[in-house]
């Protein structure tokens, strides 16, 4: 009986260890670094469509990339690496349409501990002849 | 105890090799066959089998083999009249047991000159353009001298209803027309205006990569610099740019991928541009044509930088 009640007493321990999550069902953890470290652009063929290394301004908050002259922008795939723990919002579920250059896409970096939130603009240029 | 030693007899039971005995082979003339060809089944191009008799030697030989598609083979359907077998080199070495293979409405058939008791004999069928949509099915047959009998069914098999042409050449400035599946160079394009679909074209540009292009009639001007268009060719076709998709027919390469039927139903066009550029050799572009009658894949071959040419293979779809 002894030896019973010390079992459950183990796993009363080792279950109530607080690990919260999000309503991602993502981890929250003490992380509070919030920012992009890496930025590609795919096109529909999948192959990327800059030029070269996308420009990121961790202190504006700005991603500038340059692409192909003859881009198709309304058919994009942008992909974001982040910090660490950090999320992305709003989530990017497919092709995205870049063609508005006058109101460049936003999107917003949440930190590890849910608590800092970062807005990134993508700045797209087209190559010129 | 006791245990012990009955667990250690049944495992010395249970270790026992049985011994090998050679199979019996039947006595009676018998058959096989299988298909040797993968992917969709598309007119004008083969389907492939192997098909396989045999009898024991004291039931006599084969004196026939034949084959019954249910739709008619086109012109080049045959069957083989030689069994082979590898060499040393690896090469596949022919021997005559046969006529060359005889066709008949929807007959195929080689009758044996050769004492044979067991051979394996290609069947090339060519599928014809009216097969398309439809179904096909085959029965192979072989009969002996003993006046046996044999036949094994094959199928049935759906015959796609794409159309595929292979290797056209195209040059600067040439259009190509889906409904029509061919490349016309300016002075014919200019009686076609209605069937111009795409315009070829290459640039050497300072400071973009425009190099090879897929380009509508009709689209956006700057996508055509320095092109002439015949009057009245403004078709705007969607044009979406693939890489790595490189169609085992209209490729011929080591890819084992294939265009069905399905992926042109499936597909999404209503926001694809009308003009690819910068393409290259082995990249692809899906097409939708302006009336929506037509998807088609054009696959880029080979493409010329110095010579401002390339060679495209194209499978379409009717939609409509």
């Amino acid at each position: 009986m002894k030896k019973i009640l010390f079992l459950l007493a183990i796993a009363f321990i080792s279950c109530s260890k607080d690990h919260p999550v999000d309503e991602d069902g993502l981890l929250i953890t003490s992380r509070a670094e919030c920012y992009v470290s890496n930025f590609e652009l795919l096109g529909v063929d999948f192959q990327t469509v800059r030029t070269k290394n996308a420009v990121i301004d961790t202190t504006a908050c700005t991603i500038d990339v340059t692409v192909f002259y003859g881009t198709d922008l309304k058919n994009l795939y942008p992909q974001f690496t982040l910090v660490t723990d950090a999320k992305l919002d709003p989530k990017i579920t497919g092709k995205v349409d870049f063609s508005d250059l006058t109101n460049p896409k936003s999107y917003t970096v949440i930190s590890g501990n849910r608590k800092v939130r970062k807005t990134y603009k993508v700045l797209i240029t087209v190559q010129s002849k | 105890m006791r245990n012990i030693v009955i667990i250690l007899l049944l495992l010395v039971t249970a270790c026992k090799d049985k011994d090998y005995t050679v199979p019996v082979p039947k006595d009676a003339l018998q058959n096989d066959c299988i298909k040797r060809t993968l992917g969709p089944n598309v007119a004008g191009l083969n389907i492939e089998f192997a098909y396989a008799m045999a009898l024991p030697l004291t039931k006599g030989k084969i004196i026939s083999a034949q084959v019954e598609a249910s739709i008619a083979g086109a012109a080049g359907t045959y069957l083989e009249n030689k069994s082979y077998y590898t060499n040393g080199s690896g090469v596949d070495v022919g021997i005559q047991v046969g006529d060359p293979s005889v066709n008949e409405n929807n007959f195929t058939k080689v009758n044996f000159t050769k004492d044979t008791n067991a051979v394996t004999l290609r069947y090339y069928y060519i599928i014809p353009k009216e097969a398309q949509g439809k179904s096909v099915t085959f029965t192979f047959s072989a009969k002996s001298s003993d006046g046996e009998a044999v036949s094994y069914k094959m199928g049935p098999y759906v015959i796609s209803k794409m159309d595929i042409v292979l290797d056209l050449p195209v040059k600067d400035g040439d259009f190509i027309s889906i409904a029509d599946m061919a490349v016309y160079n300016a002075t014919d394009a200019a009686t076609k205006t209605d069937k111009l679909d795409l315009v070829y074209l290459f640039r050497s540009i300072p400071n973009i990569s425009f190099g090879h292009a897929l380009v509508s009639p009709g689209g956006e001007p700057e996508y055509l610099p320095d092109v002439i268009l015949p009057a009245g060719a403004n078709k705007i076709t969607k044009i979406s740019k693939v890489w790595n998709l490189r169609d085992f027919h209209l490729a011929r390469l080591q890819y084992g991928i294939y265009i069905d039927d399905l992926d042109f139903e499936q597909l999404k066009m209503s926001d694809a541009p009308d003009y690819a550029i910068n393409l290259k050799s082995e990249a692809g572009v899906w097409i939708e044509t302006a009336d929506g009658k037509y998807r088609a894949y054009i696959y880029i071959n080979k493409a010329d930088d110095a010579k401002k040419s390339a060679v495209i293979s194209m499978k379409r779809y009717m939609l409509k």
